[in-house]
Protein backbone atom coordinates (compact mmCIF):
# COMPACT_ATOMS: atom_id res chain seq x y z
CA UNK A 1 0.00 0.00 0.00
CA UNK A 2 1.14 3.76 -0.77
CA UNK A 3 1.08 5.89 2.33
CA UNK A 4 1.30 8.94 1.22
CA UNK A 5 -0.53 10.52 -1.95
CA UNK A 6 2.36 11.67 -3.25
CA UNK A 7 4.12 7.89 -3.87
CA UNK A 8 0.85 7.62 -5.99
CA UNK A 9 1.54 10.90 -8.31
CA UNK A 10 5.03 9.68 -8.90
CA UNK A 11 3.69 5.78 -9.61
CA UNK A 12 1.58 7.68 -12.01
CA UNK A 13 4.14 9.79 -13.45
CA UNK A 14 6.98 6.85 -14.05
CA UNK A 15 4.24 4.99 -16.03
CA UNK A 16 4.13 8.46 -18.19
CA UNK A 17 8.17 8.21 -18.47
CA UNK A 18 7.75 4.36 -19.37
CA UNK A 19 5.36 5.84 -22.17
CA UNK A 20 7.68 7.68 -23.45
CA UNK A 21 6.68 11.29 -22.19
CA UNK A 22 8.29 14.22 -22.86
CA UNK A 23 5.66 16.73 -20.84
CA UNK A 24 4.44 15.48 -17.37
CA UNK A 25 1.80 17.71 -15.98
CA UNK A 26 0.66 17.28 -11.97
CA UNK A 27 -2.20 19.02 -10.59
CA UNK A 28 -3.20 19.10 -7.18
CA UNK A 29 -6.20 20.84 -5.87
CA UNK A 30 -7.11 21.02 -2.40
CA UNK A 31 -10.17 22.93 -1.71
CA UNK A 32 -11.33 23.21 2.28
CA UNK A 33 -14.43 25.16 1.13
CA UNK A 34 -15.68 22.70 -1.27
CA UNK A 35 -14.06 19.82 0.90
CA UNK A 36 -12.66 18.17 -2.20
CA UNK A 37 -9.28 16.89 -2.98
CA UNK A 38 -8.23 16.38 -6.84
CA UNK A 39 -5.43 14.72 -7.92
CA UNK A 40 -4.32 14.75 -12.08
CA UNK A 41 -1.25 13.29 -14.13
CA UNK A 42 -1.61 13.86 -17.62
CA UNK A 43 0.93 13.43 -20.28
CA UNK A 44 1.79 12.96 -23.93
CA UNK A 45 2.89 9.53 -23.94
CA UNK A 46 2.07 6.45 -26.49
CA UNK A 47 -1.16 6.33 -24.41
CA UNK A 48 -3.71 3.12 -24.46
CA UNK A 49 -6.45 1.33 -26.22
CA UNK A 50 -9.82 0.86 -24.13
CA UNK A 51 -9.25 -2.87 -23.87
CA UNK A 52 -5.40 -2.18 -21.98
CA UNK A 53 -7.25 0.24 -19.92
CA UNK A 54 -9.71 -1.66 -18.51
CA UNK A 55 -6.60 -3.97 -17.76
CA UNK A 56 -4.89 -1.35 -15.75
CA UNK A 57 -8.37 -0.41 -13.98
CA UNK A 58 -8.83 -3.37 -12.66
CA UNK A 59 -5.64 -4.40 -11.89
CA UNK A 60 -5.84 -7.57 -13.72
CA UNK A 61 -2.47 -7.97 -14.65
CA UNK A 62 0.29 -8.84 -12.72
CA UNK A 63 3.47 -6.45 -12.47
CA UNK A 64 5.96 -8.83 -13.63
CA UNK A 65 3.87 -10.26 -16.63
CA UNK A 66 3.91 -6.90 -17.66
CA UNK A 67 7.09 -5.35 -16.70
CA UNK A 68 7.62 -3.84 -20.28
CA UNK A 69 4.30 -2.53 -20.74
CA UNK A 70 2.22 0.35 -18.75
CA UNK A 71 0.50 -1.64 -16.48
CA UNK A 72 0.70 -2.52 -13.33
CA UNK A 73 -1.46 -2.65 -9.38
CA UNK A 74 -0.84 1.35 -8.99
CA UNK A 75 -4.02 2.44 -10.60
CA UNK A 76 -6.31 -0.17 -8.94
CA UNK A 77 -4.68 0.43 -5.61
CA UNK A 78 -5.71 4.24 -6.34
CA UNK A 79 -8.96 3.71 -7.29
CA UNK A 80 -9.83 1.85 -4.22
CA UNK A 81 -8.55 4.31 -2.09
CA UNK A 82 -10.59 6.84 -3.91
CA UNK A 83 -13.56 5.49 -3.92
CA UNK A 84 -13.11 4.37 -0.38
CA UNK A 85 -12.87 8.32 0.36
CA UNK A 86 -15.94 9.14 -1.72
CA UNK A 87 -14.16 10.07 -4.49
CA UNK A 88 -13.36 7.85 -8.07
CA UNK A 89 -10.88 7.85 -10.05
CA UNK A 90 -11.18 8.13 -13.84
CA UNK A 91 -8.47 7.60 -16.77
CA UNK A 92 -8.63 9.19 -20.19
CA UNK A 93 -6.37 7.88 -22.78
CA UNK A 94 -5.52 7.35 -26.35
CA UNK A 95 -3.33 5.80 -28.51
CA UNK A 96 -0.69 8.42 -29.82
CA UNK A 97 -2.62 11.00 -27.53
CA UNK A 98 -1.12 10.64 -24.24
CA UNK A 99 -3.04 9.69 -21.07
CA UNK A 100 -5.01 11.68 -18.08
CA UNK A 101 -5.41 10.25 -14.26
CA UNK A 102 -7.81 11.88 -12.52
CA UNK A 103 -8.57 11.05 -8.59
CA UNK A 104 -11.03 12.78 -6.49
CA UNK A 105 -11.17 12.89 -3.01
CA UNK A 106 -13.45 14.35 0.18
CA UNK A 107 -10.49 16.06 1.55
CA UNK A 108 -12.00 15.39 5.43
CA UNK A 109 -12.41 12.02 5.17
CA UNK A 110 -11.12 9.91 7.73
CA UNK A 111 -9.26 7.56 5.77
CA UNK A 112 -8.11 9.69 3.17
CA UNK A 113 -4.28 9.45 2.85
CA UNK A 114 -2.09 12.43 3.78
CA UNK A 115 -0.84 14.01 0.27
CA UNK A 116 3.26 13.47 1.76
CA UNK A 117 5.96 14.90 0.71
CA UNK A 118 5.35 16.79 -2.91
CA UNK A 119 8.07 18.38 -3.08
CA UNK A 120 10.22 14.63 -2.81
CA UNK A 121 8.18 13.03 -5.43
CA UNK A 122 8.99 16.35 -7.80
CA UNK A 123 12.53 16.63 -6.99
CA UNK A 124 12.88 12.80 -8.18
CA UNK A 125 10.90 12.96 -10.77
CA UNK A 126 12.89 16.06 -12.09
CA UNK A 127 16.47 14.16 -11.69
CA UNK A 128 15.38 10.95 -13.06
CA UNK A 129 14.12 12.88 -16.36
CA UNK A 130 16.26 16.09 -17.45
CA UNK A 131 14.72 16.06 -20.84
CA UNK A 132 11.23 16.10 -19.70
CA UNK A 133 8.88 18.44 -18.71
CA UNK A 134 7.81 17.84 -15.06
CA UNK A 135 5.33 20.61 -14.46
CA UNK A 136 3.41 21.02 -11.36
CA UNK A 137 0.03 23.20 -10.48
CA UNK A 138 -0.80 23.43 -6.76
CA UNK A 139 -4.33 25.01 -6.07
CA UNK A 140 -5.07 25.37 -2.18
CA UNK A 141 -8.01 28.15 -0.89
CA UNK A 142 -5.22 30.32 0.26
CA UNK A 143 -3.23 30.80 -3.05
CA UNK A 144 -1.54 28.72 -5.84
CA UNK A 145 1.70 27.90 -7.39
CA UNK A 146 3.70 26.83 -10.84
CA UNK A 147 7.08 25.00 -11.54
CA UNK A 148 8.31 24.07 -15.18
CA UNK A 149 11.67 21.70 -14.88
CA UNK A 150 12.34 22.83 -18.43
CA UNK A 151 11.23 26.51 -17.53
CA UNK A 152 14.37 26.62 -14.96
CA UNK A 153 16.51 24.96 -17.26
CA UNK A 154 15.85 27.88 -20.01
CA UNK A 155 16.39 30.51 -17.23
CA UNK A 156 19.78 28.77 -16.38
CA UNK A 157 20.99 29.12 -19.85
CA UNK B 1 0.98 21.04 2.17
CA UNK B 2 2.23 24.96 2.10
CA UNK B 3 2.94 26.99 -0.59
CA UNK B 4 6.74 27.89 1.33
CA UNK B 5 7.52 24.77 1.06
CA UNK B 6 6.60 24.31 -2.68
CA UNK B 7 8.81 28.00 -3.33
CA UNK B 8 11.70 25.85 -1.76
CA UNK B 9 11.77 23.16 -4.53
CA UNK B 10 12.47 26.16 -7.27
CA UNK B 11 15.77 26.69 -6.23
CA UNK B 12 16.47 23.11 -4.89
CA UNK B 13 15.82 22.23 -8.52
CA UNK B 14 17.79 25.10 -9.60
CA UNK B 15 20.67 23.58 -8.24
CA UNK B 16 20.05 20.31 -9.20
CA UNK B 17 20.11 21.40 -12.74
CA UNK B 18 23.51 22.53 -11.88
CA UNK B 19 24.55 19.28 -10.91
CA UNK B 20 23.35 17.46 -13.83
CA UNK B 21 25.56 19.03 -16.82
CA UNK B 22 28.19 16.88 -18.75
CA UNK B 23 29.54 13.41 -18.41
CA UNK B 24 29.66 11.65 -15.21
CA UNK B 25 31.63 9.13 -13.31
CA UNK B 26 28.98 7.43 -10.96
CA UNK B 27 25.38 6.96 -12.51
CA UNK B 28 22.76 5.88 -9.53
CA UNK B 29 20.03 4.35 -10.92
CA UNK B 30 16.71 3.50 -8.71
CA UNK B 31 14.29 1.41 -8.94
CA UNK B 32 11.08 3.25 -8.94
CA UNK B 33 8.58 1.13 -9.93
CA UNK B 34 5.40 0.75 -8.20
CA UNK B 35 6.59 -1.63 -5.58
CA UNK B 36 10.11 0.09 -5.01
CA UNK B 37 7.86 3.45 -4.58
CA UNK B 38 6.25 1.03 -1.71
CA UNK B 39 9.09 0.43 -0.20
CA UNK B 40 10.53 3.50 0.22
CA UNK B 41 12.56 4.04 -2.99
CA UNK B 42 11.15 7.96 -3.26
CA UNK B 43 13.31 8.73 0.22
CA UNK B 44 16.12 7.08 -0.35
CA UNK B 45 16.58 8.86 -3.82
CA UNK B 46 15.62 12.16 -1.96
CA UNK B 47 18.19 11.24 0.69
CA UNK B 48 20.56 10.53 -1.86
CA UNK B 49 20.19 13.81 -3.84
CA UNK B 50 19.83 15.94 -0.59
CA UNK B 51 23.98 13.82 0.25
CA UNK B 52 25.06 14.28 -3.28
CA UNK B 53 24.76 17.89 -2.58
CA UNK B 54 25.49 18.94 0.30
CA UNK B 55 28.82 17.36 -0.42
CA UNK B 56 29.55 18.84 -3.83
CA UNK B 57 29.76 15.46 -5.22
CA UNK B 58 29.32 16.40 -9.34
CA UNK B 59 30.77 13.53 -10.92
CA UNK B 60 27.18 11.71 -9.79
CA UNK B 61 24.06 11.46 -11.74
CA UNK B 62 21.15 10.35 -10.78
CA UNK B 63 18.43 8.47 -12.60
CA UNK B 64 15.37 6.07 -12.31
CA UNK B 65 14.71 2.60 -13.94
CA UNK B 66 11.26 0.18 -13.53
CA UNK B 67 11.85 -3.05 -12.43
CA UNK B 68 15.17 -4.51 -11.40
CA UNK B 69 13.06 -7.76 -10.68
CA UNK B 70 14.57 -7.38 -7.34
CA UNK B 71 10.89 -7.17 -5.65
CA UNK B 72 11.68 -8.70 -2.36
CA UNK B 73 14.74 -6.37 -1.49
CA UNK B 74 13.61 -3.58 -2.22
CA UNK B 75 14.68 -0.55 -2.11
CA UNK B 76 17.00 -1.34 -4.88
CA UNK B 77 19.89 0.61 -6.13
CA UNK B 78 22.42 -0.01 -8.80
CA UNK B 79 25.59 2.54 -9.25
CA UNK B 80 27.35 2.40 -13.04
CA UNK B 81 30.93 3.42 -13.27
CA UNK B 82 32.58 4.96 -16.43
CA UNK B 83 34.62 2.20 -16.24
CA UNK B 84 31.70 -0.46 -16.83
CA UNK B 85 31.71 -1.45 -13.45
CA UNK B 86 28.47 -2.40 -11.22
CA UNK B 87 27.10 -2.64 -7.96
CA UNK B 88 23.66 -3.60 -6.66
CA UNK B 89 22.73 -2.29 -3.24
CA UNK B 90 19.83 -3.62 -1.85
CA UNK B 91 16.67 -3.02 1.17
CA UNK B 92 18.29 0.41 1.32
CA UNK B 93 16.73 3.33 3.56
CA UNK B 94 17.63 6.66 4.19
CA UNK B 95 20.76 5.64 6.54
CA UNK B 96 22.36 3.37 4.44
CA UNK B 97 21.94 5.82 1.24
CA UNK B 98 23.76 8.20 3.28
CA UNK B 99 26.81 6.03 3.97
CA UNK B 100 26.72 4.79 0.42
CA UNK B 101 27.07 8.82 -0.96
CA UNK B 102 29.60 8.91 1.91
CA UNK B 103 32.03 6.02 0.70
CA UNK B 104 31.61 4.92 -2.81
CA UNK B 105 30.28 8.24 -4.68
CA UNK B 106 32.50 9.86 -1.95
CA UNK B 107 35.66 7.95 -1.24
CA UNK B 108 34.74 5.14 -4.28
CA UNK B 109 34.86 2.83 -1.73
CA UNK B 110 32.14 0.20 -2.06
CA UNK B 111 30.05 -0.66 0.72
CA UNK B 112 30.56 -4.52 0.96
CA UNK B 113 27.68 -5.09 3.55
CA UNK B 114 25.22 -3.64 1.93
CA UNK B 115 25.98 -4.77 -1.49
CA UNK B 116 24.04 -7.96 -3.29
CA UNK B 117 24.31 -10.48 -6.13
CA UNK B 118 27.60 -11.40 -8.60
CA UNK B 119 29.46 -7.34 -9.12
CA UNK B 120 31.24 -6.96 -12.16
CA UNK B 121 34.85 -6.34 -10.79
CA UNK B 122 37.51 -4.86 -12.60
CA UNK B 123 40.24 -5.99 -9.94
Amino acid sequence: MMEELSLHLLDIAMNSLAAGARCIQIAVLESQRRDRLILRVRDDGRGMDAATLQKVLNGATTTKASRRKKIGLGLALLRQTCEMCDGRLRVWSRPGRGTSVTASMRLSHVDRPPLGDLTATIEALCAASPDVDVQLRYHSDEGKFCFSSQELRQQKG
Amino acid sequence: MNLEELKKLKEKAQRQVALREGNKKYRVVVSMGTSGIAAGARDVMKTMLDEIEKRGLDDVEVRVTGEHGLEDVEPVIRIEEAGGEETTYARLDAEKAKKIVAEHLGKGKKVENLAVGKQKKTD
